[in-house]
């Protein structure tokens, strides 16, 4: 039987799941404006004009406080109370869109929180002889940064993901394949984000020390 | 027990005839023996499309009694398997069928042995189109992608959602609801159904009951026809959505037919569209929509023998 509009709750005006993501939201905002617009065909003439007012102030009210964390959290509370929140299992809310290819992901297992990574990260990199070694080079070429790598234990795919450089360029990093690098502003960048991930300080120098490296290489070729 | 399906959709044009004699083509092609029967009183033409140019019988030697039982009246057509009841030289004055009558073919037609029985009905939404409506608890609308026909299509849901409940009331006891909705609603708010059953619910809790249960079995299904190159193809979805949740009808969309010129063609050469060309868009979505609707028969059929 009909029920009166103002009456649904804000997931049930944008007809989503009480666990929908933030672009979920968005989208169901935007189909619902579709619908319920001035211009729709699809409700014309099945509202008055006070009617389809109230309706899309209705919608508004519904998207702004869904797209808002704090909001969102505050209402769903305020469902939850009144036991008007229905409970859908099988699905736990996301927060953004999904990584299509994650090295880490592991059902059930949390990853470590970023900060405790770090730290972990440059105690080894400070107690190792060998990167220590390695670092003290005038001249550091790629393949130095990929035995470093190996001291260090991380996946060349885990920097991948977090540094959003293209695998097969790191790669030909690694490998000292120089005429299949990128130009060199971009390499720069790549290098820099590289050593970041991998706590190796001072960043500029150790690049500055790569770029020596690449340019006495391109000379002996 | 035959199934029995309306067409109709507000807005005359919209296609209404040609998708009663393509369904019923394709039906009576699947092996079902299917009757068409012509309800658009005053109008009728669907002898023409299905190449009964000079029906010798006609729905109005049944109103005129000349004829007895309807069965008689029933013709049958080139096609295997398909018949029709058909309105051609009807009376003129037929359009306005007096009440007993229509009651009584509305008893005859629930009566008559087929498998499937397909009503073609007239636009616009006089009392006549409503009662052939309410036959059945299936029904077919169809629309055309063009605001004019969208708008009556809702205009006819309401109407039938309000002739419902005017059924199972007497005149007074009507009038003094309306009185009753338009003090608690203001002005103009007894043309809103869901006001009436609100107050109905109030008043007359046990009907109000009948009345949800009724309007809870309806099994309507949406057809949008015309659809031409850079029309929305998912509007006809929207409109069910919509109905669904703003009137509350449970109404399935059940397809869109692509618009095609040659349609037109066919019509004028009188021959059937579907054999002339059966491998247009417009024939496949006929074919579609024919093994969509055949197929929630069917499910019908199994929950009323369960």
């Amino acid at each position: 039987m009909q029920k009166d509009f103002a009456k649904l709750n804000y997931y049930e005006m944008l007809d989503i799941s009480p666990v929908a993501a933030f672009f979920e939201i968005r989208h169901a905002y935007n189909a619902a404006l579709q619908i319920y617009g001035a211009d729709s065909m699809v409700s014309y003439s099945l509202f008055s004009n006070d009617e389809r007012k109230k309706i899309l102030n209705h919608l508004e009210r519904a998207y702004l406080t869904l797209i808002n964390a704090q909001e969102r959290k505050k209402y769903d509370k305020e469902l939850g109370q009144a036991g008007l929140l229905p409970q859908v299992e099988g699905r736990t809310p996301l927060k953004r869109p999904a990584c299509i290819y994650d090295v880490k992901r592991q059902t059930g297992v949390k990853i470590m929180p970023k900060k405790t990574n770090k730290t972990i990260l440059r105690e080894n990199v400070e107690g190792n002889k060998k990167i220590s070694e390695i670092l003290s080079r005038p001249e550091i070429s790629g393949t130095d940064l990929k035995s470093i790598r190996n001291e260090l234990g991380i996946p060349l795919e885990e920097i991948a993901q977090e540094t959003r450089v293209r695998l097969d360029y790191l790669t030909y990093i690694e490998e000292d394949k120089t005429n299949r690098l990128p130009a060199i502003a971009f390499l720069k960048g790549f290098i820099k984000a590289y050593l970041k991930i991998l706590c190796l300080e001072p960043v500029d120098d150790i690049c500055a020390r790569y770029m020596k490296w690449l340019e006495n290489a391109g000379k002996k070729s | 027990m035959a199934q029995i399906w309306p067409i109709g959709g507000g807005k005359g044009g919209s296609g209404k005839s040609f998708l009663t004699s393509s369904l019923g083509r394709l039906l009576a092609a699947m092996g079902k023996k299917t009757l068409l029967v012509d309800l658009d009183l005053g109008s009728a033409n669907l002898h023409t499309l299905l190449g009964v140019p000079y029906p010798e019988k006609s729905f109005s030697d049944f109103i005129r009694k000349k004829i007895t039982l309807l069965e008689d009246i029933v013709l049958e057509t080139p096609i295997n398997n398909l018949f029709i009841i058909s309105g051609a030289h009807d009376s003129l004055d037929i359009a306005n069928l007096p009440y007993e009558q229509k009651i009584k073919t509305v008893r005859a037609i629930a009566r008559l042995d087929y498998d499937w029985i397909l009503l073609d009905l007239g636009a616009g939404t006089s009392f006549n189109t409503l009662d052939f409506f309410l036959i059945s608890q299936n029904s077919i609308f169809v629309t055309t992608p063009e605001p004019t026909s969208i708008e009556n299509v809702y205009r006819l849901v309401r109407s039938i959602y309000f002739r419902r409940i005017r059924q199972y009331f007497t005149a007074t006891e009507f009038k003094t609801l309306e009185r009753e909705v338009e003090t608690q609603f203001g002005e103009g708010s007894f043309n809103k159904p869901d006001c009436i059953i609100q107050v109905i619910k109030l008043a007359h809790p046990e009907k109000g009951e009948i009345l949800e249960s009724d309007f809870n079995s309806f099994k309507f299904k949406l057809v949008l026809n015309q659809l031409r190159k850079h029309d929305n193809i998912v509007l006809g979805s929207q409109i069910c959505k919509i109905i669904e949740k703003h009137l509350g009808f449970h109404i399935e969309f059940a397809g869109n037919v692509t618009h095609d010129d040659r349609v037109h063609d066919a019509i004028c050469q009188r021959v059937s569209f579907l054999e002339r060309y059966p491998y247009t868009r417009t024939a496949y979505d006929l074919r579609e929509l024919s093994k969509n609707i055949a197929k929630s028969g069917n499910q019908q059929l199994m929950l009323r023998y369960s």
